[in-house]
């Protein structure tokens, strides 16, 4: 061996050159087998996992849920890189988002987004739900009356589904006339053997192509969720467990006791509302929205929503006004748009479209851009 | 079985002379001095400039930074997040530029290579070296952050990123596996370091590489469009050392920056002596 070498000194470097190909390739490897080993499950039609998931019950479970995005999305001022607010709703349209997740019944539930060097979490323990933002080191601590507990449910899931059981709720909800449910082979996800649940709308005019569910061959829960756009191999959006047990998680993951020099705001039930709808500027601005009246053109996968934007009035506060500018910004470098209907900028992606009409409509909706347009000249 | 025992008592005796070269060397003392520095003014810094506690967390700054002042804890973590992106591989880089090429420079790698001193074994001592320094340079950051840190502003329980409170022992027990880490991926940075120092017979040429290899791999990494080569990058997951501040630790949570930190290892090393064992020594 060493005399190969010796004779032909050029020959040494296939060792390094070996072992990068086997690190690299190794790496890759590893994925792949993973992702085609073959679990052997017990048959089921997509009826009887549909029932299954939603009759689903598990007792507790931790895990990290990994979310990405790649919507395909233009290249917006503020946005697209860039610091602050830009690049946390950057992250949410394109890109990825750890978040670590504890469940032990409905009133123990601790949600940990996993920031680089900080850390936001959702403490639920019982009627007390705290907000800790490690970043500014502020806790913030509401009471929820028990009669409420249902009501706060709903409240929660507000914007982007938090975890593989909402985003397939809100999947399960467009099943209907509108939608093929197939099954395909198994799949794997955290190392869990899983049933694949294809739901592909039967209406050629969305803009999605197909929703895969994952579900667990044991405990029939949601594992994974992903969003295809038509014709694209690679998934639009994906939100699925990297890592997952079945463990009840010991209670003490539910009590925070506020550290030291924490900042601890305590709001009533009203500000509570409140602040639920700032968490996302665009949460704020659905939310306004609603209150100006909006309505649903279409039915299923290619339904439009029509809102109506609020008028600009004084009470903005300066923080809200940056914002805004920023906002202006980027509406500002939308192509513009128009035709019988009027005339506004047209935001186009993979999975959606967005029209903003100059008499301060939004449309949005899984379409193509002439759906949208139609929906506007109603 | 007397030749083992001879063979040993000289390898430990090479690598201990290597260790003793490398320790006395007045560039490496003044720069340990100049790492240990660092959170020194961090804490002198804060201390003077005390900004009003109701400012605090609004603009924020860097990492770590708006908790100092209620705990000297974090003056170490403050420093160790600061150095993180250059000091630190710099003094990697200075060790790892000097190893062969330092000698080559100095026309006395032929005489090292005269004595009965193996290429492989010589290649080995210098990484051994490199990797001494490799664990050694952030635990200097972190004691001299601690000392600092206790003497400006006190110790206390510690605030973990999940919002629970650890003692100020467990604290220490978590930044040490903080150093133990980032002392991985500079040993890994220290593989390159002593490939490149192969290629050239100037030290300096060796360190300026590896300190651009360093500083691109971090703004490469900061580019969104490039995020298929992400888990390609050398530094991508160094500010991993984050996990280690959570509540509970997610250890798994580290694995994709040692995985990476020992690919590199083994690539470059193999790469080292693929250069090192078939290359004319002139000098």
């Amino acid at each position: 061996m060493s005399g190969v070498f010796r004779s032909r000194p050029a020959l040494r470097w296939l060792v390094p050159t070996a072992a990068a190909v086997v690190v690299i390739g190794g790496g890759a490897a590893a994925g792949t087998i993973a992702a085609s080993a073959d679990p052997t499950l017990p048959e089921r039609s997509a009826a009887q996992l549909l029932v299954d998931v939603q009759s689903a019950k598990v007792d507790g479970l931790s895990g990290t849920v990994v979310q990405t995005a790649d919507l395909g999305l233009p290249a917006l001022p503020g946005v697209t890189g860039g610091s602050g607010s830009g690049a946390d709703l950057m992250k949410l349209v394109s890109g990825s988002n750890t978040a670590r997740v504890w469940y032990a019944g409905e009133d123990k539930v601790r949600l940990a987004l996993l920031g680089t060097l900080g850390e936001t979490d959702v403490i639920r323990n019982g009627t007390d739900v705290w907000t800790w933002r490690s970043s500014d080191n502020s806790a913030v601590h509401a009471k929820i009356p028990a009669d409420a507990l249902t009501k706060k449910d709903k409240a929660l899931p507000a914007g982007v589904p938090q975890t593989p059981q909402e985003a397939a709720d809100a999947a399960l909800a467009a099943v209907g006339p509108s939608t093929a449910v197939t099954t395909t082979g198994a799949a794997k996800v955290a190392g869990r053997d899983a049933y694949e649940l294809v739901l592909t709308p039967k209406d050629a005019a969305s803009l999605v192509g197909q929703v895969r569910l994952a579900i667990d061959g044991e405990k029939h829960i949601p594992l994974g969720v992903d969003v295809y756009a038509k014709g694209v191999d690679t998934p639009a959006l994906r939100i699925a467990f990297q890592q997952v047990s079945f463990e009840t998680p010991d209670p003490e993951q539910f009590v925070f006791t506020p550290p030291a020099g924490t900042k601890v705001t305590e709001p009533s039930t009203a500000e509570l509302e409140k602040q639920h709808g700032s968490l996302g500027d665009k949460a704020a601005a659905d939310a306004k929205a609603k209150g100006e009246g909006t309505k649903v053109v279409g039915e299923g996968w290619t339904s439009v929503l029509v809102a109506t934007l609020p008028k600009e009035d004084g009470g903005s506060t300066a923080g809200k006004g940056a914002d805004t500018a920023q906002l202006d910004a980027i509406t500002n470098s939308l192509p513009k748009v128009s035709g019988t209907w009027g005339s506004g900028r047209l935001l186009q992606s993979a999975l959606f479209s967005a029209l903003l009409t100059d008499d301060g409509r939004v449309l949005v909706g899984a379409v193509a851009p002439e759906k949208l347009y139609e929906a506007a000249g109603k | 079985m007397s030749q083992v025992k001879i063979r040993r008592r000289v390898s430990s005796r090479f690598l201990a002379s290597e260790v003793r070269l490398i320790a006395v060397r007045r560039r490496n003392q003044a720069g340990l001095a100049a790492l240990a520095a660092v959170p020194v003014v961090i804490a002198i810094a804060m201390k003077v400039a005390a900004p009003d506690r109701t400012g605090r967390g609004q603009g924020g700054g860097p990492d770590f930074f708006s908790q100092i002042l209620s705990n000297g804890f974090f003056v170490a973590l403050a420093g160790i997040g600061v150095e993180l992106t250059l000091f630190l591989p710099i003094a990697i880089a200075m060790l790892a530029g000097d190893a062969v090429a330092g000698e080559a420079n100095q026309g006395t790698l032929r005489y090292l290579l005269t004595v009965p001193v193996g290429r492989i074994r010589l290649l080995a001592v210098k990484y051994a070296g490199i990797v001494m320094g490799a664990f050694l340079a952030p635990l200097v950051v972190a004691t001299s952050g601690i000392l600092a840190g206790l003497l400006l502003f006190g110790g206390g329980d510690v605030t973990t990123l999940s919002g629970t409170s650890i003692s100020f022992g467990a604290g220490l027990l978590r930044l040490l596996g903080v150093c133990l880490y980032l002392g991985v991926c500079l040993t890994a940075l220290g593989a390159v370091g002593l490939f490149l120092s192969t290629l050239t017979e100037q030290p300096m040429g060796a360190t300026i590489a590896l300190t651009m290899l360093t500083v691109a791999s971090f703004v490469l990494g900061q580019i969104p469009q490039l995020d298929w080569l992400h888990p390609y990058l050398l530094t991508q997951h160094w500010q991993d050392f984050g996990e280690l501040l959570r509540d509970p630790v997610s250890l798994s949570a580290l694995q994709p920056g040692l995985l990476t930190a020992g690919a590199y290892i083994a690539v470059f090393l193999c790469a080292a002596w693929a250069r090192f064992a078939g290359r004319d020594i002139t000098s």
